[in-house]
């Protein structure tokens, strides 16, 4: 780099120097001196045949200071990026959902993505893009399905290598967000996957709004299908809740897709269980700036038929991380809700207004509860329990396509008009 | 035959008898032993120890039950319990009448049918833990609401009328369950929630009356 340097054998010192600033580096310590500031490094400099051998961080937070060339090291990584290298940022995390595997890709910029299954328990995911600075280089994830994914570009081309099972019978990529976003869901033999029907735009292809709003703050949304798999949620000769809510989800991506333009994506697209911790977990890992959490009422009352606007009630767990967890520095999962709760708030509220105005002869009241699927959940999130299965007027008309295509849209109403107003701006 | 070998023949027939004879006894005695046991083990069981004695007064309790009219979410009825010394047992009555349901017509039932009470222990910290039957989860109809009412029900009937008891941390077949029907978060001990109830907390009331 052309800098001026003394090293001092009797010293045991390194000094380096640029117009008058000095960086002083010592032999076995970690403590380097900027201009008399003092850095403490990771681990110390040693001295080996006449080289200095020093930590990585000594070029991000020691040598950076000396010279304008920009250093860029993620730790965990073995990257270095020396200079103005224009490498967008790369997201992987990987979750098991139900029987399935997801891993989910997340750019800065748009990319593609090709799958290739070198052999039955490799498989070679390919990016158009490099250099990518990826996030992690390596996710150890142990379950049924996936083992690791490695993050190797040692041939100058971007790819991310899956350490898979034979179980796996096929990988499904399902890019999102203009090809920022890709879901690479693997899947096991023999599993009942139950896609989306046709008629259904996939969510590439449903980038027509045709009004998107002038300030749209809501991109990504998160939709929860209740229940599912085993879990059948209510249940009744009228109908099965796990049913209904992914068909009411379905119809919502669709018409939020075509109407706002929005990023949707579904905690299940088929029939299968998923703990609440999941379901949230879908929602944070894609910065979703709207969680709505579909489930159908049950009452002993046949002739109930209350419709319930769910957010997270307030102070829940508050006392508990007090006492047990007073000086832990992140929040303990529970208290996730917190960060949003206005916005939550506001979103239930707008929500409840358009209801009230649009479908007549029901009601529709804002509840708090302690639930699950909304605890950890770190953007405005609600939970929408239509109507009361036990009730054979409701359960008829909430299987009626008419009423679910006016349901939907309502929806589609409060979320555009949340996505309009400075509670949305929050996220 | 000789005599001595006769008589020794008889001898040891009669030794024969009396070792039989001891051998079936021990047998016997062994028998019952065993059979004491098992008694033993099942006496609990078929006399439980009385939640109250008879000479405990009667106190009044409110007991919640969700409202057939659906606001609110709860009501209260009226009932009596004994106010038995140990806090644990006056905790099981006011189960016990849970379990048992509603006198009125407004109100519904808020346990599941077969729904039974394994276990009950108050902490030091005034937590009550109760261990229900995996029927509390299994014979649940579902709904967010529904849960919910089931949930403070309970929650509500032992903090409102027990004040020892601070919080209510509910156990399903002896472990501790994400949710009871896949809403209502079970992992954190619950606090009394009133707003769900026609009934005010007892300081707003104390406050009012002043
Ligand atoms: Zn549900």
């Amino acid at each position: 780099m052309g800098l001026p340097y003394t090293d001092s054998v009797a010293l045991e010192t390194l000094t380096i120097r640029s117009g008058s600033n000095q960086l002083v580096v010592t032999k076995n310590s970690a403590l380097i001196s900027y201009n008399g500031q003092i850095i403490l490094l990771p681990s110390p400099i040693v001295r080996e045949d006449n080289r200095w051998l020093a930590p990585v961080e000594f070029l991000t937070t020691g040598l950076s200071r000396m010279t304008p060339i920009e250093f860029r090291y993620r730790s965990g990584t073995s990257r270095l990026f020396v200079g103005n290298i224009e490498a967008p940022e790369l997201e992987m995390n990987a979750q098991t959902l139900g029987p399935i595997t997801r891993l989910t890709l997340r750019s800065a910029i748009p990319i593609n993505v090709g799958v290739k299954r070198e052999d039955p328990t490799k498989a070679i995911l390919s990016l158009n893009v490099s250099p990518l600075d990826p996030a992690r280089e390596r996710i150890d994830h142990r379950d049924r399905l996936l083992h690791s994914v490695v993050f190797d570009d040692s041939d100058g081309d971007s790819k991310i290598v899956l350490d898979i099972t034979r179980e796996v019978s096929d990988l499904r990529i399902t890019p999102a967000d203009n090809n920022r976003i890709f879901f690479v869901d693997l899947l096991r033999k023999g599993e009942p996957v139950t896609a989306a029907p046709a008629t259904e735009a996939p969510a590439t292809t449903a980038a027509k709004p045709d009004s998107v709003a002038p300030d749209r703050r809501v991109r990504v949304v998160v939709i929860d299908p209740g229940h599912g798999g085993m879990d059948s949620g209510a249940k009744t000769s009228a109908g099965i809740e796990k049913d209904l809510t992914l068909a009411l989800a379905r119809r919502l991506r669709t018409v939020l897709q075509m109407r706002l333009g929005t990023t949707v994506l579904l905690t299940r697209d088929a029939d299968i269980a998923l703990d609440n911790e999941a379901r949230s977990a879908v929602a944070n890992n894609n910065q979703a700036n709207l969680f709505i959490s579909l489930h159908i009422g049950y009452s002993g009352n046949k002739m109930e038929s209350t419709s319930s606007i769910f957010i997270m009630k307030e102070g829940f767990g508050e006392t508990v991380s007090q006492t047990s967890a007073g000086n832990q520095l992140f929040l303990p999962w529970y208290l996730g809700y917190r960060t949003h709760r206005q916005g939550s708030a506001a979103a239930a509220t707008m929500l409840q207004e358009e209801l009230i105005k649009q479908i007549s002869g029901w009601k529709f009241a804002i509840r708090t509860a302690p639930l699950a699927v909304l605890g950890s959940a770190t953007m405005p999130s609600l939970l929408f329990e239509i109507g009361n299965l036990n009730n054979n007027v409701n359960a008829q008309t909430l299987a009626d396509n008419g009423f679910q295509a006016r349901l939907v849209n309502t929806m589609v109403d409060a979320i555009q008009r949340f996505s309009e107003s400075p509670q949305a701006a929050a996220n | 035959m000789p005599r001595h070998i006769k008589i020794g023949l008889i001898a040891m027939g009669i030794g024969l008898a009396v070792a039989m004879g001891f051998f079936v006894n021990i047998v016997g005695r062994v028998q019952s032993m065993m059979k004491n046991d098992r008694e033993i083990e099942e006496n609990p069981f078929k006399a439980p120890q009385p939640l109250y004695a008879p000479t405990d007064p009667p106190v009044a309790v409110k007991l919640f039950f969700p409202a057939a009219s659906g606001e609110p979410l709860l009501t209260a009825e009226d009932e009596k319990i004994f106010k038995s010394g140990e806090l644990a047992n006056r905790a099981k009555q006011i189960l016990q009448k849970l379990q048992e349901g509603p006198h009125s017509e407004s109100m519904f039932p808020s346990l599941p049918k077969d729904t039974k009470v394994q276990d009950l222990f108050i902490s030091e910290q005034g937590i009550a833990f109760i261990n229900f039957s995996n029927t509390v989860a299994l014979n649940h109809p579902g709904g967010v609401l529904n849960e919910l009412a089931t949930v403070y029900s309970i929650v509500d009937s032992l903090t409102y009328n027990l004040p020892e008891i601070k919080e209510v941390k509910i156990l399903i077949g002896g472990v501790e369950k994400e949710t009871l029907a896949g809403h209502c978060l079970l992992l954190l001990p619950l606090s009394m929630d009133l707003s769900l109830t026609n009934v005010v907390p007892r300081e707003e009331k104390t406050a009012s009356l002043r």
